[in-house]
């Protein structure tokens, strides 16, 4: 893959614009019997950098839109401070927001639901100069056919009706909006994605355009890699809520170091039929942010994840089929009982998780399973069946969970650059994750 | 739908900046076109218009002054009695003004179409009455012209709107315009609409449409200035007499003694929907009844939309405990049997002075308006909640817009349909409700004498089969077609609202539903 995509490097100034620390928005969970919260974020550091175009991509789910609500403060943050020019921008409230609000605007993901069809795209693009009492009444009107040409649209379109437009007009509708109010800082949340291809260029080459023009700086928010190479000078790859690598995008791109990141990009398709590419492809489904894991958030379903010592040797696919019964466990442990049941477990009546036995077959049944790994899997398997689902997921945690499942990884430098990734395999100790997912690929 | 983007010149866009005013100066001709027929229209009934205004101004006064009075007599008996005597002196130069101005001679009233006269010689011929015709000619000339005139009245107005949206609407299309195109192929929806305008001009016109007066026949038959003349056959001259007395010779009280519809009484008087029991003349009862009807409900229903709007929005707007809150209010609300509640506080409102205000009918606007919000609540809280999801709602948040402005400007357009819709539907359960309690009568409903469709239902109950059916069926009658009326045009507005639930049946319930 070396047909490097010819990318306008926008000056970055060097100076930070958006500093983000410990930053962790969670929805719900307050209240006494509300159920634990849900992470969206969770203790995410970056920094944007003035004049940049930082982007943000990860799975559905992971959070990214929730941080660039956050960041637009459109979500209250749990915990942590987000850095806008100095000020702690979850400080502010009433008029200081208000005000605040002026400085940093959001192009939504939907042009379908991002314009009020009752209004006029004139009265649109005008209510956020309106809102802040911006200059006289003919000012605002002057501003708006000016933006109007700025986004490639006609002065006469100001007396028509959004659903008069098509998805690309529609989306350049919102542009203007959120450049009304001369913000410099722009949220992008997947801006292209609800577009077709052919538009999508259009609206690609608009924001570029208009970055440059009006010194503004990006955070693109997406799904589509190709199109984050594209137009992002970094980017931060994000899973369950957590920032898992994050550096320059070319280099990322090159030579990705998490195994997150590695298993993401091998998703690209290539245009190129005779290109051969090893994919990697992550086993489950991401787990419940309202319950993400002990250690690292991708350990579940990471492809090199490190095993404890004692099994270090143990067979592969006995390796594998007990992670698998960890998934299934897992899950279990997530349905919570009917009060029949509760009252069936306490007179030990209790059968509904019988059938674990069936899976326990599936999955070991045509293997040798040395005694060691029998024993502990008898054990959880009972637990399950007395109906103590989380006490057999602690169990084969503390049995066979490394040092993946039980701690946190740190942010660690990969290059020299100054690229940081999430992952233990960084450390000295532990084998490299290219080398261990190079070998993966081989054995799958 | 959407014209097509590529037709407009620039020309739309170059009175961009202009207001309205400057844009009528620029091409004065159909507005002044429109203007001129609206004047005409207008001075014709003016001394009619200012009354009628000026009527509605002081139930106004007379309802805002009233919560004043009854919360600030709450904090302190001087800042009530303070309030007390704003009210007075307010209420009564208004009755001045009004007065005054109902002394404007207007084309459609009784004094120049008169159909109060009678009979020289035992043949005739007339005399008081327009050009000298028999009463039953004149009056229909008059009520024919009147509801000529209120179709043309109703018509201009909307001839407005299409000359405003012709001539200088910046715009050249508005989703309103969808709406107003959809009604116009809706045959139902027109039919509520034009049931809707009938009413509206038996109430407002009342007076000028009864063959008599509700003053004269109904509230002091007795009093000096209502004598009539009649032929007498017996003496073989003109004599007068007391309208009571005149009545009490009238009566519908089955084979026996009937003036049915369309007929005269041995006094000359002409009836168009025939006598009550008590002789009193059914047109003029039911006209008085449209009147105390049509302004209680529509008080009823305003007042409970407005509450159910500005809970629904914000209650979807800020959801969780304040959504939680109203909810509970409106559970609250709802589990009160309604027509409980009317009969208590009729009875402790009974000898208080708001239980007189419209003859007990503010009090009953307001026990259905603040009982009725719950039902409209719960049918815009859907759309609202649903609305309150959209990407814009953020959008406006995000720039920084006051939360009351969202809610006016992205959310609330969305609801209003829904709001108008359901607040048609329930009106026609109020009108329902209303006529129940004047049926029931002892203290509920509208106080006797002030007529009260109810009221004539149940007086003609004993005479349903027999001649004097039409004391019963006429009220009933009208009950109905303008209950149905109200359904049709909250149809007609839903499907032009929103055109792809049309043909489902999801508006029944709520047809059938809202009475005590």
């Amino acid at each position: 893959m070396s047909n490097a995509i010819e990318r306008e490097q926008t000056a970055a100034s060097g100076e930070t614009l958006v500093d983000v620390q410990e930053l962790k928005t969670y929805y719900g969970g307050d209240g006494f019997f509300a159920s634990p919260p849900v992470k969206a974020v969770d203790t995410v550091d970056f920094e944007i950098q003035r004049g940049e175009t930082f982007g943000l991509v990860g799975e559905s789910g992971c959070g990214k839109s929730t941080l660039g609500r956050t960041l637009v403060q459109l979500e209250q943050a749990t915990e942590g401070s987000v850095s806008f020019d100095g000020t702690d921008i979850t400080e502010l409230s009433g008029p200081e927001l208000k005000q605040w609000r002026r400085n940093a605007q959001m192009v939504f993901q939907d042009p379908e639901s991002s314009l009020n069809d009752r209004m006029t795209v004139g009265e649109i693009i005008r209510e956020p100069l309106d809102a802040h009492d911006w200059k006289t009444k003919a000012d605002r009107r002057e501003r708006v056919t000016e933006l109007l040409s700025e986004v490639g649209l006609r002065e006469e379109h100001y007396f028509r009706y959004p659903h008069q437009f098509s998805g690309g007009q529609r989306q350049r509708v919102g542009i203007a909006r959120a450049l009304a109010l001369e913000p410099e800082f722009v949220v992008l949340d997947e801006p292209v994605s609800a577009l077709d291809v052919s538009v999508q260029a259009k609206i690609i080459t608009l924001l570029e355009d208009l970055q440059a023009e009006f010194d503004l700086t990006y955070l693109f928010i997406a799904h589509d890699l190709s199109v984050v190479r594209h137009i992002c000078d970094r980017v931060a790859v994000m899973y369950l809520g957590k920032i898992m690598e994050i550096g320059d995008t070319e280099e990322l791109y090159e030579n990705p170091q998490n195994p997150y990141t590695q298993a993401l990009l091998s998703a690209i398709p290539r245009p190129d039929p005779s290109v051969t590419i090893d994919r990697i492809t992550l086993p489950g489904t991401p787990p419940s942010p309202r319950d993400p894991p002990q250690g690292c958030q991708f350990s579940t379903r990471c492809p090199a994840k490190i095993r404890p010592e004692a099994y270090a040797d143990t067979d592969d696919e006995i390796w594998h089929a007990v992670e698998q019964l960890r998934e299934v466990v897992r899950e279990r442990s997530r349905m919570s009982l009917s009060t029949t049941d509760q009252l069936r477990k306490r007179l030990d009546r209790f059968s509904r998780f019988d059938d674990i036995e069936e899976t326990v077959t599936d999955l070991f049944g045509e293997l040798s399973v040395p005694q060691s790994v029998e024993d502990h899997v008898r054990h959880a398997v009972e637990l399950v069946k007395d109906g103590e689902p989380k006490a057999a997921q602690t169990y084969l945690r503390e049995e066979f969970g490394g040092v993946c499942d039980t701690t946190r990884p740190g942010h660690h430098q990969v290059s020299a650059a100054g690229r940081e990734s999430y992952c233990h395999r960084h450390l000295d100790e532990y084998e490299d994750t290219t080398t261990v997912l190079a070998n993966y690929v081989d054995g799958a | 739908m959407a014209r097509s983007t590529a037709d407009t010149t620039n020309e739309s866009f170059r009175h961009d900046s202009s207001t309205l005013t400057e844009r009528i100066a620029a091409n004065p001709e159909p507005a002044l076109r429109w203007a001129g027929v609206a004047a005409v229209l207008l001075l014709l009934e003016l001394g009619a218009f200012l009354g009628g205004v000026l009527t509605l101004f002081h139930a106004a006064v007379l309802g805002v002054t009233a919560l004043l009075e009854v919360s600030l007599g709450a904090v302190s008996s001087g800042l009530g009695e303070a309030a007390f005597g704003f009210q007075t002196d307010a209420l009564a130069s208004i009755s001045g003004v009004r007065d005054a101005a109902q002394s404007i001679p207007t084309l459609l009233s009784r004094e120049t179409i008169s159909n109060q006269g009678h009979m020289v010689g035992p043949n005739g011929p007339w005399t008081g009455t327009f050009l000298g015709l028999e009463p039953a000619y004149a009056w229909g000339i008059r009520v024919v012209l009147v509801l000529v005139y209120a179709f043309v009245t109703a018509y201009w107005l909307f001839r407005g709107w299409l000359v405003f949206r012709n001539h200088y609407r910046q715009a050249d299309w508005t989703p309103t315009d969808d709406i107003i195109n959809r009604l116009r192929d809706h045959r139902w929806g027109q039919f509520g609409i034009a049931v809707l305008v009938v009413f509206l001009t038996l109430a407002l016109f009342g007076p000028a449409l009864g063959p008599t007066t509700v003053q004269q026949n109904i509230k002091s038959p007795y009093a000096e200035e209502s004598q009539i003349e009649y032929f007498s056959d017996d003496t073989g001259s003109v004599e007068t007499v007391f309208a009571g007395k005149a009545n009490f010779d009238s009566k519908s009280k089955g084979p026996n003694q009937n003036v049915g519809p369309m007929t005269y009484d041995d006094y000359g008087r002409f009836h168009p929907f025939g006598t009550l029991p008590n002789g009193r003349d059914l047109f003029t009862f039911m006209m008085g009844g449209a009147r105390i009807s049509l302004i209680v409900t529509g008080l009823a229903i305003g007042l409970a939309s407005f509450i159910a709007g500005a809970l629904g929005l914000i209650s979807a707007f800020y959801g969780g405990t304040t959504d939680l809150a109203v909810l509970t209010t409106a559970d609250g609300i709802t589990s009160v049997p309604r027509l409980l509640l009317l009969v208590m506080l009729s009875a402790v409102f009974a000898n208080h002075w708001l239980g007189s205000v419209l003859d007990g009918g503010f009090l009953l606007a307001l026990i259905f308006g603040f009982t009725g919000w719950p039902l409209l609540w719960r049918a815009v809280r859907g759309p609202a909640l649903q609305v309150a999801q959209e990407e814009w709602v953020d959008a406006a948040e995000s720039f920084g817009q006051r939360p009351t402005l969202i809610m006016w400007k992205h959310m609330f357009p969305y609801v209003m349909g829904y709001l108008l819709v359901y607040a048609s539907m329930s009106a026609g359960g109020i009108v329902v409700s209303l006529s129940a309690l004047s049926f029931i009568g002892n203290g509920l409903g509208i106080t006797a004498p002030t007529p009260a469709w109810g009221r004539a239902v149940s007086l003609g109950q004993s005479y349903v089969a027999g001649p004097s059916w039409h004391i019963a069926l006429i009220p009933g009658l009208m009950i109905v077609i303008l209950v149905m009326g109200l359904n049709a045009f909250g149809d007609g507005l839903r499907d032009a609202i929103d055109p792809e639930t049309k043909g489902s049946d999801d508006g029944d319930e709520l047809a059938a539903g809202g009475g005590a």
